[in-house]
């Protein structure tokens, strides 16, 4: 086996693929964001039950392949607690990491991040690993949190 | 001059190029052979002219070029008139064509059309859309567990409101190969008109258009190892005069005046704009070179390839094939136990080996088979047992490595 194979299926992104983290849906919902890839048909649900300022509460659940599923996984387990400001420098910073805009040294990126960095040897796969984080970047930037949460 | 099957390999430039490849992809593109890039080639550098347009010889001899493929596809598909096959972008614009130049015209609210569920998106979608905008429903035939069409209920399914049944002779994700005669007579009982869609069998099965008398057949030139960006609508006669074009141009017209245009007739009236010349002659010649091939050798060779692949594929023991229809061609949809069919179709990537993981543009059909995406390979002519061996022994490789 060729070894940027090895590097895109790291002991990381395989172990939250296998286990993922919070991969259920939970009894209360207040909002859910959906991931979908026409192309592939990947498809999770990401569900949050935050307050104004906090991104708590995140579960998911869905169907995709390793690298989205394992890539989602580390987004619920990253983004788990966070201020709303937080998660959104945090969707950025990783989105420019995978897409070449910032190196490794860059950005302050956990372990779990830099387990991706073996996607740069596989353009194609991108889009897996990007698939949820796009979507919670633009329902954070959205302030849909914050609106609902008012509303509650 | 029928050609050795051992030597085709060697007629596609593809693979001395690329040695390592294993092209196992052919369901979405055939590749090409020799003859079809030179002869496109040849076009450009050396007979390169709009063809019905010039009065010099270089434009007569492009015409004849053009004019005489629509010979070489009436004998391809076992229809006797060449003025019945229009030439096109593709299956995909031939099906438009026939959705919105003919069929919509006739379609009246609690009209129905009838398909099945295993259609590529581009035999459902058209139908879909004009069936929305008149007000009729869209009919399906199901699948059965295997991946058959289920044909129980066809005489209930085709009524008095069918406008039209459109069916696919092979299935791109199955393989299925489906009883389109038997579905063409059950339909002209009724008087209803079928369309076939070809793309996966036109130049790799028999086609006998007229033994058939299916009233439309659409294809691609380019699964059929010709050049991109061409396809042939089939028209039986008595429906010529009834098809509009979708565009409208310089070309296909008798008169023009600046209140009312005449047209010419079926299939010139559909070709207007400057045609896809250089295509249609590479078409041409992906005819030609199909026609060097014993048909029956080439079937029971990658008939062949495909079992000798199943058999791989169940001595992994995790491998499982995604229908198992009686009736089957060149293409196997599989799983292999709970991987994603994009990491299967990753790790065997990099290994050189081109396979298709996805929905395969039929989304409706997997989701009634009760899978969200499978692994696709598809065998051609070109492909040999070690190609099969190599994927069978990288699918070993990715089952330790998920083990």
């Amino acid at each position: 086996m060729k070894d940027d194979l090895k590097k895109l299926y790291s002991a990381i992104i395989k172990e939250h693929s296998a286990t993922p983290f919070h991969f259920e849906k939970p009894g209360k919902v207040k909002n859910t964001i959906k991931a979908y890839n026409p192309i592939c048909g990947d498809r999770f649900e990401v569900y949050i039950g935050s307050d104004e300022r906090m991104v708590n509460a995140l579960y998911f659940h869905g169907y995709g392949c390793a690298i989205s599923k394992a890539s989602t996984s580390i987004l619920v387990k990253t983004l788990e607690g966070k201020s709303r400001k937080e998660a959104l420098e945090l969707c950025d910073q990783f989105l420019r990491f995978i897409n070449k805009e910032l190196g490794s040294n860059e950005v302050m990126l956990s372990d779990d991040f830099l387990a991706f960095s073996g996607v740069h040897d596989f353009p194609e796969r991108y889009d897996c690993v990007l698939l949820s984080w796009r979507e919670m970047k633009r329902f954070l930037e959205s302030g849909a949190v914050a609106t609902k949460t008012r509303r509650h | 001059m029928t050609l050795p099957l051992k030597s085709l390999k060697s007629c596609f430039p593809i693979f001395s190029h690329r040695p390592e490849l294993v092209y196992l992809d052919s369901a979405a593109t055939s590749q090409k052979p020799q003859s079809v890039v030179r002869a496109i080639t040849d076009f450009y550098e050396k007979e390169n002219a709009n063809v019905h347009r010039g009065l010099y010889e270089l434009s007569t001899h492009a015409t004849q070029r053009y004019e005489a493929v629509r010979n070489k596809v009436t004998s391809l598909i076992g229809a006797s008139n060449p003025k019945t096959i229009a030439f096109t972008k593709g299956a995909t614009e031939s099906i438009n064509i026939i959705a919105h130049g003919y069929l919509k015209k006739n379609l009246k609210k609690g009209d129905n059309v009838l398909i099945s569920v295993m259609e590529h998106h581009s035999n459902l979608i058209p139908w879909q859309q004009v069936c929305e905008e008149t007000g009729a429903t869209l009919e399906v035939i199901p699948v059965n567990e295997d991946g058959e069409l289920v044909l129980k209920k066809l005489n209930t399914q085709l009524n008095q409101r069918t406008r039209l049944v459109a069916i696919t002779h092979i299935s791109n994700v199955l393989g299925a190969i489906n009883p389109v005669e038997e579905i063409i007579a059950a339909a002209h009982k009724k008087n209803i008109p079928v369309l076939i869609d070809g793309a996966q069998s036109v130049g790799h099965y028999p086609i006998e258009i007229k033994k058939w008398d299916a009233d439309f057949l659409v294809f691609s030139a380019h699964k059929m190892f010709g050049p991109l960006g061409t396809g042939v609508l089939y028209c039986k006669e008595e429906f010529a005069a009834q098809i509009s074009p979708l565009n409208y141009g310089g070309g296909g017209i008798k008169n023009v005046e600046l209140s009312n245009t005449v047209f010419l007739d079926y299939p010139h009236n559909l070709e207007a704009g400057t045609a896809n010349i250089a295509g249609v002659i590479g078409l041409g010649a992906a005819i030609d070179f199909i026609q060097q091939l014993d048909m029956n050798e080439t079937t029971r060779y990658t008939g062949e390839l495909s079992t000798y692949f199943l058999e791989g594929l169940r001595s992994l023991g995790n491998g499982r094939r995604v229908g198992n229809p009686k009736n089957s061609g060149s293409i196997i949809s599989f799983q292999i136990g709970s991987i994603h069919p994009h990491d299967v179709a990753g790790f065997l990537a990099s290994s050189n080996i081109a396979v298709r993981a996805g929905h395969h543009c039929a989304q409706p059909l997997l989701e009634s088979m009760g899978v969200p995406a499978t692994v696709r390979v598809s065998f051609s002519i070109y492909n040999t047992r070690d190609d099969v061996y190599k994927t069978i022994a990288a699918l070993v490789e990715l089952k330790k490595f998920w083990s």
